[in-house]
């Protein structure tokens, strides 16, 4: 606590406030719905949210302002999310990470078959619903990836720091999660009766 | 147009470090000014176009102001407890 306390005391409390105001909050709405995509609960999400909140505050005089606040911000929350909302692994998550990390046992691995049978007029077509439920669908490190991506458009070397990777790895795994995404949709797409004439294989 | 792409992997990843702004401008305005005569590229850039758009306003939630509030408190009886806790401990030594 001594380590941590002494960051805060190095601030005073009005530059410890406005830095909160200033760095964190503006990117509270992005940490609660990176959070929410990971946990799949809301409740969760509000204590990752929370817990890593405190937790950047604790370390508030190590930061630097005018560095990147969101991308420190999202490191610490994915930190969080590995070690203490994975441990109380609600279901399929554990499976899940097993089976992501043998998929990438080595970037030599074969490539996947990248030609989805999904046209831009099926997504254009689906329902948010259907969307969100690919997305949950995925393996949780496929998901975190494509969410840094494309919906935070964080870069490849942001992301890279983010997961702890190298950046090889943040490139191949974005593909393989977009591969995997586009299967899932194509799949979906296929049992709802979307419009599925397909790309020549 | 062509119906085939011989390197549609190759391109696939070009089109997709060309979306997340990795690409060089050259790749870029190369790619832009030949898509259209290779259909699988086409309909692979248009594919790649519509899952971000799609992501983008189906994945997203705001953080609840309730949760904003017990952040703002959390920090508040931080900021409290040292301030109370420094004098103390400049007393106590």
């Amino acid at each position: 606590m001594s380590t941590e306390t002494s960051s805060v005391i190095a601030l005073t409390e009005s530059q410890s406030r406005s830095l909160f105001e200033k760095e964190f909050v503006p990117h509270l709405d992005a940490m609660y719905n990176f959070a929410l995509r990971l946990t799949n609960d809301e409740d969760d999400a509000h204590d990752l949210v929370q817990d890593t909140c405190m937790r950047a505050f604790r370390f508030i005089g190590s930061f630097e302002p005018g560095t990147y606040a969101k991308a420190w911000l999202f490191r610490i929350l994915k930190n969080n999310f590995i070690n203490d909302y994975r441990k109380k692994s609600r279901g399929p998550s554990k499976v899940e990470f097993e089976w992501v990390e043998q998929s990438f046992a080595g970037d030599d691995d074969p490539e996947p078959a990248f030609q989805a049978d999904l046209k831009a007029e099926t997504v254009n077509e689906m329902l948010g619903d259907e969307i969100t439920t690919a997305i949950q669908a995925l393996p949780v490190d496929f998901r975190m990836i494509i969410i840094l991506c494309d919906l935070e458009e964080f870069s490849y070397e942001e992301m890279a720091k983010i997961l702890n990777i190298p950046i090889g790895t943040v490139r191949s795994r974005l593909h393989r999660a977009r591969a995997f995404l586009k299967e899932t949709l194509a799949s979906y797409a296929e049992k709802k009766g979307y419009k599925t004439d397909m790309l020549s294989a | 147009m062509k119906t085939n792409c011989s390197h549609q992997s190759d391109c696939l990843k070009l089109i997709q470090r060309i979306l997340d702004k990795e690409a060089t401008a050259e790749e870029e305005s190369t790619f832009l000014a030949n898509k259209d005569q290779c259909l699988p590229c086409k309909e692979g850039h248009e594919l790649e176009l519509a899952l971000r758009k799609a992501l983008k306003s189906s994945c997203h939630s705001k953080c609840p102001s309730s949760l904003i509030d017990s952040i703002r408190l959390k920090i508040s009886s931080i900021l409290l407890l040292i301030l109370l806790l420094i004098p103390l401990f400049c007393w106590f030594i």
